[in-house]
């Protein structure tokens, strides 16, 4: 169900047994998960099945929720998050996310972009700043359709524009990780397209996570799958041997359209 | 059949909703109807006070009398000159033969108690026509002020007006000389309290008003604030928080008068704050708009979208930087105007005052917070007391003056809600 030849170490992200409690309510019972670098991992499953829960313990945006509570370990870089020394807004400097609903900041096309650089000091003066603004909206495939009014809200751009806004800004900050949410469905199929082909530009240099309900979706991005049900993880590997020769009987069902 | 059932009940339905709108209708109309009366009355009133009868003197401004050492030192004349005698030798020249010790009396009565100050402001305006002769207008007392504004009735037997058959008789030889004008009662704006009405002004009490005001700003926006922010983000849910809220919602209820006592008992007992002064106001009425102010925040703070807070602390922003960076400059069009109409209810407030001693006959207007001062509605209600008739319509200037300000407040809140309110 894991091992692909790789050495244990070369994980980008592992955990170990996490469990998630919001107040009495156990959303999830023990998941085992290791990422490597450079790759595609779609987290698949059910509505209410935990994948948001999964995926916002990897930058520990369930902090954030009263009475939620994560226990296990979470190594990144072998690194344990969880860690009292750790740092938050490292964490998060390093672990970037792009949410289910575009949430530009009502603030200006440049800025939404230039707050993570700006907050974290990676640029040291005004022209450095410009050039990582350009990069990143560049990378984001945004930069034709907004170079002429950088100055704009970020509010007036169209769902798909906002969507690509929100991981150019992610990905300013220079993130080793990229954590999406079902970032497309807000989506329509020709911006879905756009944010598609991005992801699969963006896995040459991140490690990306992505939440989806839809399978075509999970089938043309990832390398890997993991199928989530009821908080348990049901079954992962290569995305190409869970959707033609899955293991698991419930996957299968869910792949096959009998769960939903 | 079925049909004409349902279209049976159909108009019922609709004769009933006409009806429940009528009624809303109706009681709209009844308010705004009281309302109209209400500020027309109010407005009506007032309109006697904000004109003031004047009178054109012709003024020898003798220089041996004013300067008789020769100095023209223009300071020295000012503060030694005789004005008040000056004023009533101009008088008895314009009506000769005015001899009698009564009769004189009655021909300074025509004008106002301070009409050497107009003497003495036109010679400090114009030092160099001392020695000449000019016109000054000086107000008139208030008795023929009312007179000419037609709040006296002329064909009252003279044992029951205010104004004499000679004084009459001047002022009728003033009207036909063109002397007699109504000029804007600047003396409203540029006058603190007076005992008489002619000369009584609101600037000491707007003074007060704004003195106070900014005691009350200074320290219930920032404390305010910053209790809000940490109930609403940064404080755990939890018991304590709640049994917190719970006490703030609460002193909002609390009656006015008790801040008053408070400040009493607190801040001029044990700590021994001046009295009457707007420190101790603006401190009282702090208290009293601080859970306005708490809850107006709250309230707005809490209408931010929870994507914007994710959205920052995904890129990595610390709780202070999500705070400053985004939920404060979002919340600040609503924490405006929360604090805007807290700081209009207080600035209309009396009952605290009246505890602390701010309701009280004071002259001179205040420079700090820790002069003696009244403020507005206190100085609203010491001119209602007034007996004397001219002060009727000088308290509903005052009123309308208040109102006016009041009102402003309140359009500046509705304007930066309007102009800030975002869509999401
Ligand atoms: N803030 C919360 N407080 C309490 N329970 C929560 C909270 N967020 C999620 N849950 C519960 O945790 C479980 C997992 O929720 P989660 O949002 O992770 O599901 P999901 O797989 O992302 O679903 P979807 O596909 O609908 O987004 C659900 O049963 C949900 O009710
Ligand atoms: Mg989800």
């Amino acid at each position: 169900m894991r091992e692909n030849g790789k050495m244990k170490n070369d994980y980008k992200v592992k955990t170990e047994n996490i469990t998630v409690d919001y107040g009495e309510k156990r959303a999830l019972h023990g998941i085992n998960l290791n990422i490597s670098s450079n790759e595609v991992t779609s987290l698949i499953g059910p509505s209410g099945c935990g994948k948001s829960t999964f995926i916002r313990c990897i930058n520990r945006m369930n902090d954030l929720i009263d009475g939620c509570k994560v226990n296990g370990k979470i190594l990144i870089d072998n690194e344990d998050i969880n860690n009292q020394n750790m740092d938050v807004v490292e964490l998060r400097a390093k672990v970037g996310m792009v949410f289910q609903k575009p949430n530009p900041f009502p603030k200006s096309i440049f800025d939404n972009v230039a707050y993570g650089p700006r907050i974290h000091g990676t640029v040291k003066n005004k022209e450095e700043l410009e050039n990582m603004v350009r990069k990143s909206l560049k990378r984001a495939g945004l930069w034709n359709e907004v170079h002429d009014r950088l100055d704009a809200s970020g509010l007036s751009l169209s769902g798909g524009q906002q969507q690509r806004l929100c991981i150019a800004r992610a990905i300013a900050v220079n993130p080793d990780i990229l954590l999406m949410d079902e970032p497309c469905s807000a989506l329509d199929p020709i911006a879905t397209a756009v944010i598609e082909e991005l992801i699969n530009e963006l896995k040459e240099r991140y490690t990306i996570m992505i939440v989806t309900h839809s399978m075509q979706q999970a089938a043309r991005l990832s390398q890997k799958t993991a199928y989530f049900h009821l908080g348990e993880m049901i079954e992962f590997g290569d995305t190409s041997s869970i959707f033609t020769n899955p293991k698991h009987e419930m996957t299968e069902a869910y792949i096959s359209g009998k769960i939903g | 059949m079925t049909n004409k059932k349902i279209s049976a009940l159909t108009k019922k339905r609709y004769s009933s909703e006409k009806r429940f709108k009528a009624y809303c209708i109706a009681a709209l109309a009844l308010a705004m109807a009281i309302l109209f009366t209400l500020l027309s009355s109010i407005t009506l009133n007032s309109l006697p006070a904000f004109t003031q009868t004047h009178i054109t003197t012709d003024v020898y401004l003798d220089k041996n009398l004013l300067d008789p050492n020769n100095t023209n030192d223009l300071e020295a004349i000012l503060r030694e000159g005789p004005w008040r005698s000056l004023a009533k030798s101009s008088l008895r020249e314009m009506v000769p033969g005015v001899n009698d010790r009564k009769e004189k009396r009655e021909l300074y009565g025509l004008v106002s108690v301070i009409a050497g100050d107009s003497i003495k402001y036109y010679v400090k305006e114009n030092p160099n026509d001392i020695g000449k002769k000019v016109q000054i207008n000086i107000p008139s007392s208030d008795d023929i002020d009312l007179l000419t504004k037609g709040l006296i009735d002329r064909n009252l037997p003279e044992e029951n007006r205010t104004v004499s058959n000679l004084q009459l008789k001047w002022l009728d030889q003033f009207i036909y000389e063109k002397r007699v004008s109504k000029r804007f009662a600047w003396k409203l704006f540029n006058h603190g309290d007076s005992r008489e009405a002619e000369v009584a002004g609101l600037k000491g009490a707007i003074a007060g008003t704004l003195l106070t005001m900014f005691v009350t700003l200074i320290i219930s926006f920032p404390i305010g604030v910053m209790t809000a922010v940490y109930l609403e983000e940064i404080a755990p849910k939890n018991r304590m928080t709640d049994f917190i809220e719970v006490n703030i919602n609460n002193l909002a209820a609390v009656p006015s008068i008790v801040f008053g006592l408070l400040g009493l008992a607190v801040f001029i007992g044990y700590f021994g704050m001046p009295r009457s002064a707007p420190l101790v106001g603006g401190i009282v009425l702090a208290l009293m708009t601080l859970p306005v102010i708490i809850i107006a925040t709250r309230a707005s703070l809490a209408s931010i979208p929870p994507s914007i807070r994710e959205a920052a602390y995904g890129v990595g922003a610390s709780q202070l930087q999500v705070i400053n960076h985004h939920v404060l400059p979002l919340a600040i069009p609503g924490i405006l105007t929360g604090t805007i109409i807290g700081i209009a209810r207080a600035a209309g407030e009396t009952a605290p005052l009246l505890m602390i001693g701010m309701m009280a006959f004071i002259v001179d207007t205040p420079h700090k917070i820790t002069d003696k001062a009244t403020v507005m509605p206190a100085q609203i209600y010491m001119w209602a007391n007034n007996p004397e008739r001219s002060f009727e319509s000088l308290t509903s200037a005052a009123i309308l003056i208040l109102l006016i300000i009041l009102i402003t407040m309140n359009a500046l809140a509705i304007y930066l809600r309007k102009k800030y309110e975002r869509k999401w």
